[in-house]
């Protein structure tokens, strides 16, 4: 078989079964890979009502056909599961080198279920698969146990996902690292996994992707390779890392600043790529078959901190727990939290999300010191937060109520409709570190929309409409008009976000980093379905490829219908929508602005074809894309959502 | 060496991203991964340390030394040493005598495969074609070392101003 491996690896810890499933020529052709396969098994598996933390729940890891190839970038994976945070469906990719070893072993996907009766860890040796004994790598950092386990199979060259303490706490919103370091942060599978007393899986391949054309894949890889190298985002990128936006967030607008209640700081520059490289760079990392390598590895020299190491940070990780809690002064302390994020296994972002909500909750008085335990909970106080971090890791304290998230948190301390005001979150998950406001109104329309616990930058990541400066004439290509390509209008927007949640659906499918095709844009759809028909030898179009991200798009929106989210959810934080952005530096591009999202929320549904009362997927846009069975599952539940008694509810999360 | 050129590895560089890997074994094989891969890169993620190894194709050989077959020979005209898969019997000594470990045994043929400067190819070898780092380079050691005689004496300039500033 040439790209797939062409088979699902199933193991149930309750019953240390072991089970290896072929993946037929249509199930592959109709769900591509990673996250089509991902997304097809938890809607199949993992009903409406069941809580993230039952044994009986699934974490899908998947690989896609281009996994371990040559095609640039190929190492992601992408993991997925009912989300402890959100209760809705939740899924999160990585970098790192594990998925293209997952492929080399000859697997697809694997999926977990049940629970072990003692911490366990996964050894996949090519065929041979066991369930080890993990409980001397319980409580350990990832960084130590990943060593732990290289020694105690003999192999430094293996490649190993595992969860930190916050995972093994089930701490909601705890995360997933390969390679020690390159994390699937979002929607908190590393609870589900630790709540199954799984600690990690290493894998070994020895085994080759099989190319069907190599000829035309070496022409392809060889065009797409020398396109990078001149290429201004992929200069940055790798010059700087992805912190190489924050000089540019600052002008524009979308710079976290405590909980976004600024968007511009003067001291932003304390944090930037291009200052980062000249005091605490170590080295410059790639992910697997990367021509960017925008990887970042941190060694602190000065300060109270000096002598900590760790793998990145990268932009959306270094906000959260810096500028967003008002810590900007000594950048020293936003790399030292950004370390503890990472050795307690917690999404950086979340974790910045929950403690800038109570910081301003203490603020505005709705928490005093009588909540928090003592702790003074004020704007940059690096100290507390410092402490804060591993009391969440480990439910210590008010740490413990903040381990839920923070929705759940406001309604654990009672603070109603004010709390949950200032938790910037979408169906329970907190927005990461761009406002809308400053860095683009197809990004605010993407957060009210994306299918994975509301806000995220990475479900349209419609960096179209900042390419203006960039790639002149790139919009015309794509969309067949300039005019969306910039951030603050909303002309084209809808259409634009509805493409890219399509496009970068597949893109997922097919586990390739989507810095190559939309930071980049190096790597364009023709392009993908080049490589992908040289890879697989089968004749893949343009047509197909986006009609397989729709498919998979529509799914996980059915997965949210399915337990009563729709129209009504489909909102951004009032703060957006309501508060005109004020003036933090005197050359901000974006005084003064709001975020209009209704304006345009009507012709993205018309795009969807989702219906207008409940938002629910259209039923003939369902059956036209295969999906009958999602059809009939929604029939009884529309009238429901639309009944007096739904209505009156308020979902913060699920 | 005919056109003077080697392949040179610089360290310091390396990303660890396996770019050379995948188009060493695509170009090759015609399949990607790492077993087919006569270019290697060694990770230490803890500490944030990649590595790229590949042949240095020695001026005085152990791997075509010790061939008992004349399979592993040096041209020593183009400066490459090559495997003559029709020769190799698949002893593994050529796989044993590198101090680099770059030979690797083939999983089909069960012959030794190495590095061939990708013989043949207008854009010279791939690793060095698609390093998006500079790590690895396709050019001539003198130029190289030369560059870094430069490179090395500005660091040390630099680091000796700043303490008299300091």
């Amino acid at each position: 078989m040439y790209g797939w491996a062409g088979q699902r690896l199933r193991v149930d810890l309750s019953t240390g079964t072991i089970t290896k499933e072929p993946l037929t020529y249509e199930y592959r052709r109709k769900w591509m890979g990673g996250r089509g396969f991902n997304s097809d098994v938890i809607y199949n598996e993992v009903p409406a009502n069941l809580d993230p933390f039952d044994p009986k729940a699934r974490v899908c890891f998947g690989v896609g056909p281009v996994s371990g190839t040559a095609a640039p970038s190929t190492g992601r994976v992408t993991v997925t599961c009912k989300s402890p945070l959100t209760g809705g469906f939740g899924d999160s990719n990585m970098g790192g080198h594990w998925g293209a070893e997952l492929k080399y072993a000859g697997y697809d996907q694997i999926v977990v279920q049940g629970r072990a009766k003692h911490p366990v860890y996964i050894w996949i040796d090519d065929d041979k698969v066991e369930i080890r004994d993990a409980r001397h790598l319980w409580g350990k950092f990832p960084r130590e146990a990943d060593q732990m386990i290289k020694e105690e199979l003999g192999d430094e060259d293996i490649h190993i996902v595992l969860i930190g303490p916050a995972g093994e706490n089930m701490v909601r919103f705890a995360c997933t690292f390969n390679d020690v370091w390159r994390a699937a942060g979002r929607t908190g599978h590393g609870g589900v996994i630790g709540s199954k007393n799984l600690k990690g899986i290493a894998v070994r391949g020895s085994g080759t992707v099989k190319i069907a054309n190599p000829k035309a894949m070496m022409d392809v890889c060889n065009r797409l390779r020398q396109a990078f190298k001149p290429d201004p985002m992929k200069i940055g990128l790798y010059e700087f890392g992805s912190l190489c936006l924050i000089n540019v967030a600052n002008r524009d607008g979308w710079f976290p600043w405590r909980n976004f209640q600024g968007g511009a700081h003067p001291l932003a520059n304390n944090m930037s790529g291009e200052t980062h490289a000249k005091t605490v760079l170590k080295h410059r990392e790639g992910c697997f078959a990367c021509p960017i390598c925008c990887g970042r590895f941190t060694h602190i020299k000065e300060g109270k901190w000096a002598g900590e190491e760790f793998g990145g940070p990268e932009y959306e990780h270094a906000v959260p727990t810096g500028p967003r809690v008002g810590i900007l002064e000594d950048a020293n302390d936003i790399w030292h939290n950004a370390r503890l994020t990472n050795d307690y296994g917690m999404d950086g972002i979340e974790t910045g999300g929950v403690i800038s909500a109570a910081m301003e909750w203490y603020e505005k008085g709705l928490i005093t010191t009588k909540e928090t335990g003592g702790l003074e909970l004020e704007w940059g106080n690096a100290e507390v937060v410092d402490k804060l971090i591993p009391m969440i890791a480990t439910r210590k304290g008010f740490g413990a109520i903040l381990a839920e998230g923070a929705d759940r948190a406001s309604d654990k301390l009672g603070l109603g409709d004010k709390g949950h005001y200032y938790t910037l979150t979408t169906r329970g998950m907190t927005l990461p570190g761009d406002d809308p406001r400053g860095l683009g109104f197809g990004y605010g329309l993407s957060f009210a929309m994306g299918t994975r616990g509301g806000c995220d930058h990475l479900r349209s990541l419609c960096c179209l409409e900042l390419s203006g400066a960039l790639y002149p004439g790139l919009n015309t290509r794509i969309l067949g008009d300039e005019r969306p390509n910039k951030p603050v209008t909303t002309v084209g927007k809808p259409y634009m976000v509805y493409y890219e949640e399509n496009q970068k659906a597949t893109t997922d499918c097919l586990q390739v980093c989507c810095f190559t095709t939309h930071w980049c844009y190096t790597v364009l759809t023709p392009d993908q379905v080049e490589y992908l028909n040289a890879v697989t030898g089968l004749d893949f179009t343009e047509e197909e490829f986006q009609e397989i991200g729709e498919r998979v798009y529509n799914l996980e929106r059915a997965y949210w219908a399915r337990q009563m989210s729709g129209a009504r959810e489909d909102v951004v934080p009032e703060r957006f929508t309501t508060e005109p952005m004020p003036q933090g530096v005197d050359y901000q591009t974006n005084v003064g602005v709001v975020f209009p999202l209704s304006e345009m929320l009507k012709k993205y549904y018309k795009y969807r074809e989702y219906e207008p009362g409940t938002g629910f997927p259209g039923e003939r846009k369902l059956k036209q894309l295969g999906l009958d069975y999602v059809a009939k599952d929604l029939a009884p539940l529309r009238s429901k959502y639309l009944s007096e008694s739904e209505k009156k509810k308020k979902k913060y999360y699920y | 060496m005919s056109n003077g050129k080697a392949l040179v590895y610089n360290q310091e560089k390396c990303t660890g991203c396996r770019s050379c890997v995948v188009g060493c074994s695509l170009y090759h094989d015609g399949e990607c991964g790492k077993v087919v891969s006569r270019v290697a890169v060694v990770r230490n993620e803890r500490f944030g340390e990649s590595f790229v190894v590949g042949c240095d194709m020695c001026t005085d050989a152990p791997c075509a030394a010790v061939c008992p077959t004349g399979a592993c020979v040096m041209d020593t005209v183009a400066g490459i040493t090559k495997i003559n898969a029709n020769k190799c019997i698949g002893c593994k000594e050529c796989a044993m005598a590198c101090p680099f470990g770059v030979i690797n045994m083939h999983y089909k043929t069960g012959k030794a495969f190495k590095c061939d400067l990708c013989e043949g190819r207008d854009a010279g070898p791939v690793c060095a074609d698609w390093c998006p780092s500079g790590a690895i380079t396709y050019t001539s050691p003198n130029i190289a070392f030369k560059a870094k005689r430069r490179v090395k004496l500005m660091e040390r300039l630099e680091a000796a101003k700043a303490g008299e500033e300091g």
